[in-house]
């Protein structure tokens, strides 16, 4: 049926859309490089389950539907130009299986377009609205033509087309109407596929792309900046790498990111969308400088918690453009904010983030018996700033010391060889002090002798386990809870006494969401006796950050409200005795949190090594 | 306008761990070398009156080895054109130093000298005096605050007066000053870093030896902590008061008198106070 002006009409339409697509495609392929491997299986994977989408279900299932409604239809359409042979009932189950679809994704349609119209928010219905009338058109006229189609046949019910015999009973036998329906529908399909690369619809290409080289890496690890020459991290569009640019492209503002960014729950002035949204903004204008889109006050309110990068439905990741405008304006311009200075300073003279300096650094295990790691030893307890010098968790780094000890597991602390793993400075955007801290620990951890790093902060761990292999520092690393949680299973210690009180378990991000470490909390919350366990409203990869991340334990919180006060709040309503954690950022603040809030029966805030240390005791 | 900033290189010790007595109880780590704090301040000032004179050079001037090179380097990434130091041996007292100070800046001539109010480890803050004082210059110290106006060829400074007082000086240029802490350093950016990297040190060595040392340290030593009497405690009150006491001292020493009641019954009980005490002077004033 295909005349030779419908063949010339669709070349051209997949002529404008090839053009479109390489003039979309220049925008992004004009970032830095950056080697990234894709991976088809990853992305018919996630085409064929549909990956994140479906995390939120009601809107997932109905973009499934309209996803499904497309392709599906125009692969049968595509496929029936060669003129298959099949056997009738199959034709036949095809037909009321294509019909069923149809409807589905009307309905699906109808709810996407009701729930954009509600919303009215800047980004969304503007873009989304050519689009979505173009496939209720297709999807009109489709069922329009079919009808007319039916009605000719003759009239009443045939099973295998239920809606377009609906259509049938009200529309005349009449061939033209049919043959205007089908024209209409196929002009449709046309600008449907001409339009792609110019409506938001891009994503399907764009979010596929961005799928297929998807980060084989952990969430938490950050880009490594080249620090010979070039700009020190994003002064401009230009300076992000092309996997950062087609992120940018394949962002269609759904807003999950928002939903979830606690900055953004804190009413602060950043939201991942709009970063992201500004970033393709200026991509598509000229290439000025970033500042001008993306305020200091935006990038300084990110906690790093990653609960953007885990929720984006095409894998977008925010917080490593984050990261590079931070690192721009700090190493670029030595535009840091102020009360963070003095952590930048600690950390170049004393080697830690709390300036108390190397002599201090084994002060926590005063009076106790602590080895330092002098021979080979299985174990290589990682203290960190923290527990070497926060007075709360000291308390931890000694109840870490209890439990191995009482496991009769052969350890070693570094002592006073070990500095700032180097996290803070790294995420507040001075990448080549962490780089000059990274390497002096690898050149130290390198001259001993174990068999797994143990480490006691997760920021720690993350960096450990992440961010030291590509500086040439790879070593097993696992984290305290991780390693207990071990313990616990493997019965080398045995938990005696009882804790009769609900606990709940407070994900720390860069466990949690940053490298996967979920079940391992909460093995030891179960394994204690007496504990009942409970879960936060938030929890695992929703979980709350605490505000304490991504370098903003040293930067002052002061626009929109508290992130610390709202987890909290969260953990007051839990009804939870305990709050256990196993990080010392989110130590610090959920007791700060929780202290504000005055409560009555305040709940205890713990570190999960602290409990089964008393659980031994 | 040409600025020298006079830097101090110093170990700063922030701990004794060491057991060895001979060695002051220090342990290699127990010290960082770094550029005294004060004079970071006082070329961060420096910088500024650059700034805002739209031109000027700005020069660091430090003197004996090279103790602290990254932090010596940062303080030229921060900004400084130059780095001069004079090669002299370690050790001598701030008169001495001054000669050398002197002498160098009167080599590289400036209109504005900047130095820390007093250094971190001897906190002395004669030399910027002792400089001033050989130049034939005008002296201030503890300033916090400076406007320059290159017309009048006059500075203003805001200087600290101690107990919360401000004093503002007005002097002629060139000028001695003295910098107290206040203004934020900046940090450096990292393409200042790489290129102080390398940036030249201009060595300069005095054949003569200057003045002799006016003041001789005799002997450097951390103090013995004060004696503490520690008393047999009453044995009738129970063992947790007995701890109490002994760790807080006894409760008679550290009694002070609470005054309650209104106001004005307070204010008498304090002049009372102050009368039994022989302070019965004050308010006759």
């Amino acid at each position: 049926m295909l005349t030779s002006l419908d063949a010339l009409l669709f070349a051209v339409a997949v002529l404008v859309l090839g053009k479109g697509l390489t003039r979309r495609s220049s925008l992004w392929l004009a970032g830095q490089k950056e080697i990234r491997k894709g991976s088809l299986s990853v992305l018919a994977g996630y085409l064929l389950t549909s990956g994140k989408i479906l995390k939120r279900p009601l809107q997932g299932s109905a973009h499934v539907l309209v996803f499904w409604g497309v392709v599906l239809p125009a692969l049968v359409v595509l496929a029936s130009q060669f003129h298959p042979r099949l056997p009738e009932t199959l034709s036949k189950l095809l037909s009321l299986f294509l019909d069923l679809l149809g409807l589905a994704m009307l309905c699906a349609l109808v709810f996407m377009v009701a729930r954009r119209w509600k919303k009215r928010e800047e980004a969304g219905p503007k873009r989304t609205a050519i689009p979505a009338l173009t496939l209720l058109g297709i999807l009109f006229t489709g069922f329009l033509a079919e009808g007319a189609r039916l009605s000719i046949l003759g009239p009443g019910f045939s099973w295998q087309s239920p809606v377009g015999s609906v259509f049938s009973a009200v529309l005349p036998p009449s061939p033209l109407l049919m043959q205007l329906m089908i024209r209409l529908h196929f002009f449709a399909v046309l600008f449907l596929i001409a339009s792609l690369p110019f409506t938001f619809l891009r994503h399907l290409v764009a979010g596929s792309l961005n799928v297929y080289y998807k980060r084989q890496k952990p969430p938490g690890q950050l880009r490594n900046l080249s620090l010979h020459g070039g700009v020190p991290g994003a002064k401009r569009v230009s300076d992000f790498s092309w996997k950062q640019l087609l992120d940018a492209e394949a962002c269609v503002s759904c807003g999950r990111c928002e939903e979830n960014c606690p900055a953004s729950i804190a009413e602060k002035p950043l939201s991942p969308r709009k970063v992201i949204q500004s970033i393709r903004g200026q991509m598509e204008a000229s290439l000025s400088l970033l500042e001008h889109s993306v305020s200091n006050d935006e990038i300084w309110s990110c906690t790093m918690c990653m609960a953007c990068v885990e929720h984006c439905p095409v894998l977008v990741e925010p917080l490593d453009k984050i990261v590079d405008m931070r690192r721009y304006r700090v190493m670029g311009e030595g535009a840091l904010p102020s009360e963070a200075k003095a952590v930048i300073r600690n950390l170049q003279l004393y080697k830690d983030v709390y300036g108390r300096g190397i002599a201090h650094r084994t002060d926590w295990a005063f009076h106790r018996e602590v080895p330092l790691l002098l021979e080979e030893r299985e174990i290589l307890l990682w203290v960190g700033c923290s527990g070497a010098f926060h007075p709360r968790y000291q308390e931890t780094a000694r109840a870490m010391v209890k439990i191995l000890k009482a496991s009769g597991v052969h350890f070693g602390v570094l002592g006073k060889e070990e500095l700032c793993c180097g996290d803070p400075a790294r995420r507040l955007g001075e990448e080549s002090l962490f780089v000059e801290t990274a390497e002096e620990n690898i050149r130290r951890i390198k001259r001993h002798g174990f068999e797994k790093i143990v480490a006691l902060c997760p920021h720690c761990f993350n960096t450990l386990k992440n961010e030291y292999p590509p500086l040439g520092g790879s070593f097993p690393v696992v984290h305290a809870t991780e390693y207990v949680a071990d313990l616990i299973r493997s019965n080398k210690i045995a938990l005696k006494y009882s804790l009769p009180a609900k606990m709940a378990v407070h994900d720390p991000c860069y466990l949690g969401r940053g490298n996967g470490v979920y079940t391992p909390l909460r093995e030891i919350g179960k394994a204690i006796p007496g504990v009942t366990l409970l879960e936060l409203a938030r929890n695992r990869e929703k979980a709350f950050c605490c505000g304490g991340g991504g370098g903003s334990m040293w930067l002052h919180e002061k626009l929109g409200k508290r992130m610390n006060f709202i987890r909290a709040e969260e953990v007051v309503r839990s009804g939870a005795e305990i709050i256990g954690t196993a990080c010392p950022y989110c130590l610090t603040m959920l007791e700060d949190g929780i202290k504000n809030l005055e409560a009555g029966k305040a709940p205890k805030v713990m570190d999960l090594v602290e409990i089964v240390a008393s659980s031994i005791r | 306008m040409k600025i020298i900033v006079c830097i101090k290189q110093l170990y700063h010790v922030y701990a004794r761990t060491g057991l060895n007595p001979s060695e002051q109880f220090l342990e290699p780590e127990d010290k960082v070398s770094m550029v005294n704090p004060f004079d970071e301040v006082a070329l961060e000032m420096g910088l500024r009156v650059r700034e805002s004179l739209g031109q000027g050079e700005v020069s660091l001037l430090t003197l004996g080895p090279i103790i602290a090179e990254s932090e010596v380097r940062r303080c030229l990434a921060m900004g400084a054109n130059r780095l001069v130091q004079i090669e002299a041996d370690h050790g001598m007292d701030p008169w001495r130093k001054s000669f050398f100070l002197a002498r160098a800046i009167k080599e590289i001539g400036a209109a504005l000298i900047l130095c820390g109010k007093e250094s971190l480890d001897r906190q002395s803050g004669q030399v910027g005096a002792y400089v001033a004082h050989r130049l034939g210059l005008p002296f201030v110290s503890a300033v916090v605050s400076v406007t320059v106006n290159p017309e009048t060829g006059a500075l203003e400074a805001e200087r600290r007066a101690g107990r919360g007082v401000r004093e503002v000086i007005v002097c002629s240029l060139p000028a001695v000053l003295s910098v107290d802490m206040g203004l934020e350093v900046r940090l450096p950016r990292f393409e200042d870093k790489q290129r102080a990297l390398s940036a030249p040190v201009e060595k300069r060595v005095y054949s003569e030896d200057g003045d002799p040392a006016r003041t001789l340290v005799r002997r450097i030593f951390p103090p013995r902590p004060r004696a503490k009497k520690v008393f047999t405690p009453d044995s009738r009150v129970e063992a947790f008061e007995r701890i109490q006491q002994l760790l807080g001292g006894s409760r008679v020493e550290k009694m002070g008198t609470m005054l309650t009641g209104s106001v004005e019954t307070q204010v008498d009980g304090i002049v009372s106070f102050l009368k039994e005490h022989g302070f019965g002077e004050i308010g006759k004033e």
